[in-house]
């Protein structure tokens, strides 16, 4: 196989390509925006998003869809925040928060398997039941958390952020798990064709339970990080952040519809998006002007990303095309 | 025999007590509450709503749409089915609920918007809710007073609100027009959407891009403690009256605020009186429905506090309570 082949193999060259574009454009653009600073300040941003994402790729790669990760993270943020509040106590609060975000990601798991309803139906009842649990919990009340776990998202160790260690750790986790277990082969096979994969045994319903439990620890993680970067609970956290996560899994090269995927690549795709606002920011764009650069960047590397798809199943076809009249 | 009829009189009983209890029930006037998601400043209002529901013998119905204008537009069609003799409303969108209004409008049921104006709408009777221009102007001229001194280009940080809420548009024009007395000022904008994460990351990358900023105004003082983390992190939070100091203000009155402003980080806040705008909701509602004018317009101008008397006023803070 050419280099130019095996490049175009690596799902996530695309939107690495328009990162490295993106901010040639950015640093020429603003002469803050190639900062040792601002460059840390763009994947602290990211942190949360990426390490959504990460644990998307896993849903997603099995042909399904967490619309509620964003609900997730409201309910766990405000279980953590309230047990904070009545007990003081870290370790349960800590415990029982990532403890509940597993178990509410694993339940849309076993609801898609159990029932067979689509993903992106019981996804949706789940996000208003967890929401609703959120705001019954709370009473809709902002609540502070202690200033220390500020350390969680804005402090650093060996001086690097400790949202980009967690970030880092999650990613190596999630690489392993993806490219280095039989979890990861085999969540891609159901993406295929998950009647296929039933008739090869594969456990395909431990394995769906598994990655939409996945979805939900890395959002309890990603709540944790927030609430300690904004300083506390507040009723309106987590609206709207399913679709931003969706959107870098998408940009960084995983199909929706389930078999491939990267996670470099949704790692990559949430820092892309991050970077639209950050280069906006610095150059005091109007901020009439911000969702219509997203959406015409955000449809630009989708129809790039479209075209690269296309051209590599059609290499492919003609490979198949030029072995059969070989043979013929 | 004897046992028939006591068991026919028991049942005839039941039927009258039964027929009693609905026809108090009908008697009982029907508020119908729409509103638009809960949060800390909405529940507020909700709770002062209810209080004076409560005082004047009304029943509430209430719905809540979770910030779906399509399913707030389908609750207010069955308030209407529901026969309320009034409907509060707090739109998420006015354009999608204008048809099921102006359908309650129809059937004779008064309509009170609260929080949120409704400029356009030809179905409601009253709107009450803050003075958001005036609450912006306050923290702007108070802004505008402490950057008077300074020569030179002074740049001031505004985080927005939304883009669609008129709350957030009149507080942004409110404040610009109060910075707008001083010829030196340039105002970077910054879209937060009223997400702390946003408005976190927009702080952080207007100081990485303009380091001498002098003052930030937060369209909602929830978004102060986000503001404090970034002066934190760059070293520039210092107290009010320190020569270093960056002018924080912020409008709502949330308990996020007061701290802020009682330890001295944030200058001070502008204070919505909540407890007014759910109690005049109520009363506006029952004059209409006895068949008496009210005032279209009834806003309610909220109360500048700073670090100097905001301890004193705590009293006065609905966040703070």
């Amino acid at each position: 196989m050419s280099l130019k082949h095996r490049l175009s193999a690596v799902n996530w060259l695309p939107i690495a390509a328009a990162t490295l574009v993106a901010c040639i454009l950015l640093s020429l653009l603003s002469s803050s925006f190639m900062s040792y600073t601002n460059l840390q300040s763009v994947l602290v941003q990211a942190s949360v998003t990426a390490i959504m994402a990460i644990g998307m790729t896993f849903i997603i790669v099995t042909a399904g869809i967490d619309i509620s990760v964003g609900a997730i993270l409201f309910f766990t943020s405000s279980l953590f925040a309230k047990l904070m509040m009545d007990t003081g106590s870290y370790a349960l609060a800590f415990a029982c928060a990532l403890l509940c975000a597993t178990v509410l990601g694993a339940l849309n798991g076993v609801l898609i398997i159990k029932y067979k309803i689509t993903p992106l139906i019981t996804t949706l009842a789940t996000y208003t039941m967890y929401r609703g649990m959120a705001i019954h919990l709370t009473g809709a009340q902002n609540i502070p958390v202690p200033r220390e776990m500020g350390f969680l998202g804005n402090g650093k160790l060996l001086s690097i952020p400790v949202p980009i260690l967690l970030l880092a750790v999650v990613l190596a986790v999630g690489l392993y798990l993806f490219n280095a277990t039989r979890f990861g082969l085999y969540a891609r096979a159901i993406g295929n064709s998950a009647q296929s994969a039933r008739e090869s045994n594969l456990p395909v319903n431990k394995v769906t339970v598994f990655a939409y439990a996945l979805g939900g620890i890395t959002t309890g993680i990603a709540a944790l990080i927030l609430l300690a970067r904004v300083g506390g609970l507040q009723s309106g956290i987590g609206i709207g952040i399913e679709f931003t996560v969706i959107a870098a899994v998408v940009l960084g090269g995983t199909k929706l519809s389930g078999g491939d995927g990267t996670i470099v690549g949704s790692v990559i795709g949430a820092i892309f998006l991050v970077l639209i606002d950050n280069g906006l920011n610095l150059m005091n764009a109007s901020p009439y002007v911000y969702d219509i650069v997203k959406g015409s960047v955000l449809l630009i590397a989708v129809v790039i990303d479209k075209v690269s798809v296309t051209r590599q199943q059609q290499h492919l076809l003609n490979q198949r095309a030029a072995r059969i009249r070989a043979t013929g | 025999m004897k046992h028939l009829l006591y068991r026919v009189r028991q049942l005839l009983s039941l039927a009258v007590l039964c027929c009693v209890s609905a026809l108090a029930n009908a008697d009982a006037i029907k508020l119908g509450l729409s509103v638009d998601q809960l949060f800390e400043s909405r529940v507020g209002v909700l709770n002062a709503i209810k209080s004076e529901a409560q005082k004047q013998g009304f029943e509430i119905i209430e719905v809540v749409a979770d910030g779906d204008p399509q399913a707030q537009n389908s609750q207010i069609q069955s308030l209407v089915t529901q026969k309320v003799d009034a409907i509060l409303v707090c739109a998420v969108d006015q354009n999608t609920i204008e048809r099921a209004l102006l359908g309650a409008k129809r059937k004779g049921i008064p309509i009170v918007a609260f929080d949120r104006a409704l400029p356009d709408s030809r179905a409601v009777d009253a709107f009450v809710g803050p003075d958001s221009i005036t609450d912006g102007y306050l923290a702007g001229q108070y802004t505008a007073q402490q950057l008077a001194q300074i020569d030179g280009n002074i740049q001031v940080l505004e985080l927005l609100g939304a883009l669609n809420d008129q709350n957030g548009i009149d507080r942004s024009k409110g404040f610009n027009d109060a910075i707008a007395e001083l010829p030196n000022v340039e105002v970077i904008a910054m879209p937060t959407d009223w997400d702390s994460a946003r408005a976190l990351a927009a702080t952080q990358n207007a100081f990485q891009a303009n380091p001498d900023i002098k003052a930030v105004f937060a369209a909602t003082d929830t978004h102060i403690p986000s503001v404090e983390t970034v002066l934190y992190d760059i070293a520039k939070l210092h107290p009010v009256g320190s020569d270093q100091h960056v002018v924080v203000t912020g409008v709502n009155g949330s308990n996020d605020g007061y701290q802020a402003t009682l330890r001295g980080n944030a200058d001070g806040i502008v204070v919505m009186d909540l407890h007014t705008t759910g109690v005049t909701a109520v009363q506006l509602a029952s004059a209409l429905i006895n068949g008496e004018s009210v005032e279209l317009n009834n806003v309610i101008p909220g109360n500048f506090y700073t670090t100097s008397n905001i301890e004193a006023n705590k009293a006065n803070i609905w966040g703070a309570q």
